[in-house]
Formats: C-alpha cells, structure tokens, sequence
C-alpha cells in the first residue's frame, strides 16, 4: 500500500485544545509503527484510508495573537487545516472564522478544511451551538464536528472526515509524495534509441 | 567427495566446533546433522534480520558475525599452517590437483594451468556478476514497452530475460520467456524494492541491487519456474572486450547475428538429466520431486557468492544437493582479478602467516613471503593494463550527458555510451595503478615492524584477516572494484587499503596451496565458504554508501561531464562573489545547482549502470541528495559561512539583531509569554554547545538533526517531569526565550542555511516543523522592537515568509541543462606569471569575441587587441575565430567518444612562448 503524507495544520485560538486533539489522535489506540516525535507541537500518524495509507503530518501552531503573522508559514503546502473553537468561549469561534478567510485568500488551494467545535463535554455551559457551526461550515464547504479531547469524542471522526475529502491519487502518480518520480521519463528515450 | 556439496553455506557459521578442530577430517554423519540444526537456526536468524527495521541494530548484528567470521577464519588459519609447514611435497600437490578435480567435476573449458606465480593474467574470466554488469546495456531495458519485450523475447528460447520496468505496475520485473506452448511466452515476475533491498516477489531472498538478484537467478531458480539464461553470446564471452562488444549493440542484439548464431548451441558435453533449465520444461516443480529444487554444490555457490550475490539466503532452496553440470553460466563464473579462473572460485586468498608462526619462522621466510604479498599487486595492474589495452577499454568514452533533451545527440552515441564502462572506472583505472601498490606496502611494514612484538603483529594480522573477511566479495566482484573511487579520492581510503590488501590474496602463491592440500581441502571450503556469508553481509551495507562514493570520485573528476558542472561551478562561486546579491540569492542558487544536478544524474547515462539498478526506487533521491551535499556544499561551506557573515555585516543586520537579543533577554519569560517551567542556565550551556556542533556541520540534515535535539532538551525542560504535552502555543514563546538567551547571532545564518539548502522533500517532516519555528522565533527577536509598537510583525516579514514558501515549491519544477551549462573556464597564459583560471558565465550563443571581452576585463589585460582565445587540445593551440562559440565547441568535445583534454586559453596571439603549460591550477 503506497503511503501518502499529508500535512494537516491545526489553527484556532490559543487554550481551545488544539494540541489535546492531536494528542488524543495520535497517543490513543497507540501503534508502535508510528516512530514518536520529540514533541506535541508536530506529531504523525498513519490511518488506512482505501487503498492507500495516509501518513499526517500535523503542524501545531501557536494560537496567540502575536504569532498570527508566522501562521502562512505553517499553512503552505498544507493538504489540510483543522481549525479548532472552544464550544464554551463565543470568542474563538469569531478567531476561527477569520482563519478560515485567511486561508480561503492565502492557503493552499484546495485545502480541506475541518471545523472542530472543542469541549463537547462542557455543553452545559456552551456559548456556540452546533447548528451555528454546521451551517458555517456548511457555507465554506467544511467538515463540521464537535469533539472532545478529554473524553475522547469524535477525535478519529475529524481525521477520517479528512481522509475521505482527499482526493485519491491518480494511480500513476502513486508513491510517496515527490520522493518516487525521479528521472524516469529520459529512460525511456534512451533505450529507445538504442 | 561429492557428500561435501551438502554443506552449506548458513550452516558453516555454526559448525565452528567440528571444522575447527577437525579440518582434515572428512565430513561424518555427525556433521551432517550439525549442519541441519544450524540450517534451523540460520534461519530463524535469517527472518530475525529481514523483521529487523532498525538499521542499526541489523548492522551491529552484522558486525558480530562478521567479527566471529574473523575469529574462526584466524583459528582455521593457523591449523592449517601448522600442517603446512609439514608437508611440502609433489605427492601432495597431486593429490590436491586430484582432489580439485573432483570436486569440481566436468570443467570443459580448456584446462588452465595451475598458478604459480600468480602472474599469467591471461586466463581471466568474467564472472556471472561480470557479464551481467558488462551487458546489462542488453539485458536491462528499464523502459521498454510491453509490445516491445514480446518482440524481443518471442523469438528467444526459453528462459531468456529482459529485465524492464512495467508501466502496468510501476515496478520492475523481469520479463521472463517461457515455452511458447503456454499461452504467453513471456511471464513476468515483479520486483519488490523493500528500504534497502530488491527481491522477487514471493521469495524470502533478498539482494543489494538488481545485478546480483538476477546472477542469483541464473543459478537457483528459487520462486522461478526456471533459472535465467543468459545468451549464449553472452554467457560464452571470455573476456571483458567480448562483454562491452556485445553491450555496445544495446537492445539490437537481441536480432543480430551474434545472437543468432550462439542461439542454439550444441549440448553440454555431459548432459546431466536433472537440468531444469535444458530441459526447457514448462511443468511446475513437483513439491518432493526429483527435480523441484535444482540445487548446487557449495563450489557453485560460491560462483554467486563470493561475488556477493546473497544477502540472505532462503534456507529452504539450498537444502538439497548434487553436482550438477549446469550449463555454461556455472562453469564459467570465476573472478575477474584472478589470474587463475579455477582455482580462484574454490581456494581462499593465501593467510598472512598465522602470528605464532610468523615469529619463529627464519626471516628468510618471512621475507620470501613479504615478497609474494608484494609482488601481487603487480600483477594486478599488469592485469589491469592489459585490458586497458584492449580495443574496447580503450574507447571507453566519457559519456556526454543524455538528456532526453539534448536532442544533438546522436543514435551511434547512445550506442557509444552504452558500451562504456562507467566514468568511475575509466577514471579510475589509470589513477589506480599508483595507489594499488602502496597498501601492500603498508602491510609488509606493519609486519616488519611488529614481527618481534607478538601481540601487535596478531592484532595486526587480525586486522587483516578480518579486512580480508569483511571485503571478500566486493574486491572479487571486478566491476565493485573496477568502480571504487581510487583512495586518493576519499578521506577514508584506508577502507580501500584493506581491499586491495585483500586482492593480492586472490591470487595465492603455489606455495602455500600446496600446503593447504594437506587440509584435504576442507577448511578451505569453510573458509570460502565463510567469506561469502561474510561478503553477503558486506554487501548488503554498502550500496548506499558505495553510490555516494563514487558520486564524490566522479564529482572530482574533471573528465567526467558531471565533475566538469561541478568543478566548473564550485569554483565559479568561490571567484564570483559579487555575483549574488543577497545571501538568499547566492543559498538559493546553490541550492538550485544541486537540484538539478541531482535532476541531471538520475537521467544522465554517465551513472553507468543506470542507478536505479544499484539503489532501490524509493532510496535513489536520499542517495542522490546525500552525494550532492558531500559534493557540492561540503566543499563551498567555507566559503558559504564567510559570505552569510559578509553579507550580515554590511547590511548591518547582525548590529540589529545583537541589540533586540539583548532586549528580549531583559524580559522575564512571563513577559514573552511562557507559561512553562524553562531551561535553566545549565541546559542553556547545553544547547549552545549544540548550536556550535551544527555550526560545523555542511549537510543541512544533520544540522536539522542537531536543531531537533536542542528542541527536544527544551520540551525536556519544559514538561519538567509533570509528563503534560506541550503544544506550538506553549513551545513557540520557550523557544523564541531560549534563542534569546542563547545570544549567538550566528543561529541567524545556521537558520537560513538549512531554510534555503535543506532538501525540499524533507520541509514538511519534524525537521521542517522545527525549523519553521526556529525561524519564526528568531523573526519574532527581529522585530521585537515592532512588535512592542504594533504587537504585530512587519508586513514586510510577511512577504519575505510569502516569498520564501513560493520559492522553495517553485524550486521543484524541472531544470533545465542549461542554466548550470553556462560556465566556461578560462586560462590566462603570460609570459612572465604562467596561468591563471577563472570561471565565467557564458551562454551557447556567446561568440568568441565576446568571451575575449570578457577576458579582458576579468584579467584586466590592457591590450586586447593583442591576446586571442586559444583552444589547446592534443598538444597543439587552435586560435578560435571571432564569430564561433567557445561553449559549442565545448559540448561538441565533451561528445565525442574519446576523451581529449582540452583548455581554453586567452593569451597574446603573437606570443613565440608556447611552451608547454602547467594546469594544475586550472582546477584549483
């Protein structure tokens, strides 16, 4: 099965639980093909998705204000973003729709983009209901799910929604992203002509 | 005799007890089923290797055994020495010859006479190895069509292959003829190319590149229905001219005539009725029956394996055995260096005196012997000479550069090339003459002078021996030799001190085989036996590293096309500093140069054989990029590191940033938003001692490496034992508080360096991530002071972010040849100074007179009007006319077949000084 990477790169305020997600996903149902990263900020994990393996490579960004202009660097070449909210706190949904436009002006084109509503656990206290995220998402064309990293809700959900708006590779194109197609086309030329 | 074919090779590592102490001894039904058992556990050992993903610890285990190969081959050494020494006489000689003959059955090939000297090179004869790396112009089809491999292979007879890549599958396979009255004569078998390794689908038997899986396939048929065959012309060949003959014609020999008349050959003398392969059957191999598992005698084994054809043997297909008469291809597998085809296949490289002995022995021993050891390695370049001499040796060309671009060249040149052996070996063989002598030398004076303490001369021997353990196989394989860079190119040439040490063993002195008769040649068998495990293991190491060697020879080498871009280049930046304007201009276009030569080398046919034979699809861009760092970046990085600093300095942008560190060092952490426990002083020290290492480093991998480690100390610190992850929101601000308290500007360069030259596959791994941040963090003290105003970086930062990402994806798309063409060196030849180089740009189409201009103004000669550019070639000066163009007449050189040395000269057209000129200092 060929293994593709693919970079997913977390966005959202800072304290919304961006790195508790990853964490969640990459540490539970621990595989030990996964080698470890040295830290939370980027972590990998490899699902099967079809016939293909995706490997993500997830990006963690520094959620303060102050870092927002280092954002583009993280973001480019991104297959994916996952922008996270606090359900509880109005005010980060308000961060993650302006994420969303930035990337809309300045991202990847066609990135997937995936709208996580963090904290599904304090509902109780919920300030962003998930009709309001549903429709927004719907909007922009993402993927809408309220997770919870503590108790473990719909992490995986998230990251397969991901996978499946992934378009497959073309099966000629199969292989590691770049690694694989390397000066084969000239080849053929030459023993052509011998 | 014929019982001994039964051993084999994976059992001789445990059967230590009873070959060790008994190594007259015939083999007894004990040993038999030591043997078995050990089979058992060789293969256990076998799957516990192919599981073993990690690298290193699958080669500490290699080590191991490769050291315990040393051991007993030191214990078996010195057994037989002792009988040695006892018994000298005709009798025994014969009986050896008697028994050689019967071990080796039916050699139908004219009988060579026995060595003595080791200095009748004439009798060589290429090995499987050998004519599948002289042909494989023939055999290897990477990109033939599937309609094209049925043309070809239809009018074949059975069990010829091709070996191609399948557009269908994207892999490589061999494309195997099978009897016709099946439904398609041609079957194919794809080939897996697992992390290091390539192998038939199905089988549990890997190898270090295509060459040796499909010289294995030509004597075991493991998961084939058949062995392979090659042509008859092929297989028939005596000698490497015959070989590069044949290569020449490329796929066209498939229909010609040299194919054609050597299609059918009359039967082997002694047709033996188990031969598969001759029986031409298309039936399956019954499980328990007769024939199912063609099997070998370890003689035969040897053929594959001393020239390291196994990596790892499958213990099921080698169980059984019989002499079998094989058809040609056996028979005629012996090694290339050797003087003597026999006996190199089945005796073991003459042992240094065993220590013991060796200090007691009368020194007229010992130098009679110091004699011998050093007399081989004439032989050797006599041998060497010899075939340098030959009609196609001698037109090895250096190949031009293919480029399916570079549409000028023409079909006969294609044909040229493919003929030719690689540069690494035409390069190599006239330089190697010298070096060749010298490591025999080198062991005659560690004997000499150690012969009175005993302990060093053992350590000494030992380390010999064990060289002779652990480089057995590459040193018989003449095309690994052939293809070694010579020592002088490569720091660590004591390694190729110890092959060639190893090269003289190949061909022993009569003396000392005589001796060995004495043994009843059993020992012997081990030991062969022993080096070939030990060559399976060596070969497996290397090929990665062996590519990037030859790669830096090559790169070296000025006649080579690929040397030539390289040199040309390396000193094109050194003399032209002024020619970036920014230091992310000048990292930028180097990283660029490298792309596409990286780009240049996986088309080019100057890697000959193609590279994807040699090194698994998947591992070819790492390999590729490792060589290029080595090539490349290690040689600039002086000279990058001055330029980063220079640059900095007179942009005064190193003032700046001294001046916002210190700034952010007065702030609490709290203040730069850390939230975390941070590294105190003490691990500060430590990353800083981290940051230096790096700063030493070229490879902007292992730089990354080093910047990952310092990131990990930091998280360290940070989780402070409280086992809580730490996301970017909390790292970021750590990060950006270390750098600050670190206080060393040159992080700033470090950081552009790896941004810039590290390769662009790897930006987006871990390394990427770190070094992303580490870049941010440092934006961040860079615009401290803007940040506190507007809390927010300048849109100017922004762009350069922008900018930046824009070229390191645009960077990926296909170069072209010309933009690292252009490079023209010129000497400047006076009277009174002799010659200076330069390099210059100079495009296709810039005429003569141009380039005079140039020259003028580089050289700031004051009379132009009065110099010319000077083509000298063959001893003689061409004047070029005004409207030629010097960079055609360049490439048009570097086309033909034979290679000239030419310079280009700019000098006074009246000169009477024509003297001969020095160009040693035209490459440096």
């Amino acid at each position: 099965m060929a293994i593709r990477e693919l970079k997913v790169c977390l966005l959202g305020d800072t304290g919304v639980g961006k790195s508790s997600i990853v964490c969640r996903f990459v540490q539970d149902h621990f595989d030990h093909n996964i080698s470890p990263t040295i830290g939370a900020s980027f972590m990998t994990k490899t699902v099967p998705c079809g016939n293909e393996l995706h490997k993500f490579l997830i990006w963690d960004t520094a959620g303060q204000e102050r870092f927002h202009s280092l954002a583009p660097m993280y973001y480019r070449g991104s297959a994916a973003a996952v922008i996270v909210y606090d359900i509880t706190k109005q005010d980060s949904f308000v961060t993650l729709k302006k994420w969303v436009k930035e990337l809309k002006e300045h991202g990847p084109d066609n990135i997937v983009m995936a709208i996580a509503g963090n904290k599904c656990d304090l509902a109780d206290i919920r300030e962003v209901t998930f009709k309001e995220a549903k429709e927004y998402a719907d909007s922009i064309g993402a993927i809408a799910v309220e997770t919870s990293a503590k108790n473990s809700i719909n992490i995986e959900e998230v990251f397969q929604g991901i996978s499946r708006k992934i378009p497959p590779l073309d099966p000629y194109e199969n292989g590691e992203i770049g690694a694989m197609k390397l000066g084969r086309p000239s080849l053929q030329s030459t023993n052509r002509c011998c | 005799m014929y019982r001994l074919g039964g051993v084999e090779v994976s059992s001789l590592l445990y059967t230590r007890g009873d070959t060790g102490s008994n190594p007259g001894k015939s083999i007894s039904p004990k040993c038999w089923k030591s043997a078995g058992t050990s089979r058992q556990k060789s293969s256990g050992m076998t799957m516990e290797m192919s599981l073993l993903d990690d690298r290193g610890s699958f080669f500490k285990l290699i080590d191991t055994i490769a050291s315990e190969i040393g051991e007993l081959k030191e214990e078996m050494v010195q057994t037989e020495f002792r009988v040695r020494d006892e018994v000298d006489s005709p009798e025994w000689i014969s009986i050896q010859r008697d028994m050689e003959t019967n071990l080796l059955t039916e050699r139908y090939d004219k009988k060579v006479p026995l060595r003595d000297s080791g200095y009748e090179s004439v009798s060589y004869k290429p090995s499987i190895l050998d004519r599948l790396f002289h042909t494989h112009p023939v055999w290897l089809q990477l990109g033939l069509s599937d309609d094209k491999v049925l043309d070809v292979l239809q009018d074949q007879p059975p069990a010829t292959f091709l070996v191609r890549k399948s557009t269908r599958l994207q892999r490589k396979v061999i494309s195997l003829r099978v009897p016709s009255d099946t439904e398609s004569c041609v079957q194919e078998f794809t080939i897996k190319e697992h992390s290091y390794t390539f192998s038939l689908e199905g089988s549990g038997i890997s190898f270090a590149d295509i060459f040796r899986l499909i010289a294995f396939y030509c004597i075991s048929r493991d998961v084939l229905p058949f062995t392979l065959k090659l042509p008859q012309a092929i297989a028939k060949a005596k000698t490497e001219a015959e070989l590069d003959e044949i290569a020449q014609q490329g796929i066209d020999f498939w229909k010609s005539s040299t194919n054609r008349k050597t299609k059918y050959p009359p039967p082997p003398p002694r047709p033996v009725p188990h031969d598969y392969v001759n029986e031409e059957s298309h039936q399956l191999p019954l499980i328990n029956g007769v024939h199912s598992i063609r099997t070998r005698t370890p003689s035969e084994l040897e053929c594959c394996q001393t020239n390291g054809a196994l990596c790892f043997i499958n213990p099921l297909f080698l169980k059984v055995h019989s002499q079998d008469s094989g058809g040609s291809l056996k028979r005629e597998s012996t090694k290339t260096q050797g003087t003597n085809g026999k006996e190199m296949a089945r005796s073991p490289p003459p042992r240094p005196p065993p220590p013991s002995i060796n200090s007691h022995r009368s020194s007229f021993q010992l130098s009679r012997f110091v004699k011998q050891e050093a007399s081989m390695p004439e032989t050797v370049i006599h041998s060497r000479h010899g075939s340098l001499d030959s009609p196609t040796k001698n037109t090895v060309p250096i190949p031009p550069p293919r480029l399916k671009k570079q549409a000028t060249i023409s079909r006969c040149q294609f044909k040229d090339k493919n003929s030719s052996f690689t540069n690494g070996s035409s390069c190599g063989s006239s330089v190697e003459s010298q070096p060749e002598e010298s490591p025999p030398k080198k062991i005659m004076q560690s004997i000499n002078l150690n012969q009175n303490c005993d302990i060093r001369t053992r350590v000494a021997l030992i380390n010999q021996r064990l060289s002779d353990v652990s480089i057995s196989t590459s040193s018989s394989d003449s095309y690994e030799f052939d293809h070694m860079p010579p020592p002088g190119y490569e720091g660590d040439s004591l390694e190729f001190c110890e092959e060639e040490s190893d090269q003289e063993g190949m061909s022993p002195p009569v003396k000392s085989r005589n001796k060995r008769a004495s043994s009843l040649g059993f020992s012997r068998i081990m030991k062969s036996h022993l080096r070939k495990v030990s060559g399976v293991f060596n070969s497996l190491i290397t090929p990665e590293k062996k590519m990037i060697k030859k790669l830096t020879a090559m790169s070296r080498d000025k006649r080579t096309y690929f040397g030539c871009l390289v040199q040309d280049y390396i000193s094109f930046v050194q003399e032209n500093r002024e020619c970036h304007v920014s230091s992310t201009d000048m990292l930028l276009t180097i990283r660029q140069f490298m792309t596409q030569v990286k780009n240049y080398l996986s088309q080019s046919s100057e890697l000959d054989p193609p590279i994807e034979s040699l090194i698994p699809e998947d591992q070819i861009d790492s390999v590729l990029e490792k060589a290029m760092l080595k090539c490349i970046l290690k040689p600039l990085k002086t000279h990058i590191d001055m330029m980063l600093k220079e640059f900095r300095m007179k942009s005064g942008s190193w003032k700046e940033l001294k001046e916002n560190l210190l700034l952010v060092r007065e702030r609490t952490p709290q203040e730069l938003g850390v939230l975390t426990p941070t590294p105190d002083a003490v691990d500060v020290e430590k990353i800083k001692v981290k940051l230096l290492t790096m700063q030493k480093m070229y490879s902007p991998e292992k730089k990354v490496m080093l910047l990952l480690r310092v990131c990990k100390l930091i998280y360290v610190c940070m989780e402070n034992n409280s086992g809580r992850m730490y996301g970017a929101d909390d790292f970021l601000p750590v990060l950006t508080y270390v750098i600050a308290q670190c206080d060393m500007l040159e992080i700033d360069t470090e950081i552009e360096y790896m941004m810039e030259l590290l390769d662009p596959i790897l930006l987006h791994g871990e390394g990427g991530y770190y070094l992303t941040s580490a870049y941010g963090a440092l934006s961040l003290i860079k615009n401290f002071r803007e940040e506190q105003a507007t809390r927010l970086l300048l849109s100017e930062t922004r762009d350069t972010l922008k900018q930046w990402h824009k070229r390191r994806t645009t960077n990926r798309t296909i170069p072209s040849i010309d933009d690292f063409q252009n490079y023209l060196r010129v000497a400047l030849q006076e009277v009174d100074t002799g010659c200076t180089g330069k390099t210059m740009i100079v495009k296709p189409y810039t005429t003569t007179e141009d380039v005079c201009q140039m020259c003028a103004q580089r050289f700031k000669v004051q009379d132009p009007s009065n110099y010319g550019l000077f083509l000298f070639i063959d001893d003689t000066w061409q004047q070029l006319s005004e409207d030629t163009y010097p960079q055609k007449i360049k490439a048009e050189l570097h086309s033909r077949p034979q290679l000239q040395v030419f310079h280009f000269v700019y000098k006074r057209i009246n000169s009477d000084f024509q003297g001969i000129i020095s160009y040693d200092d035209d490459s440096e």
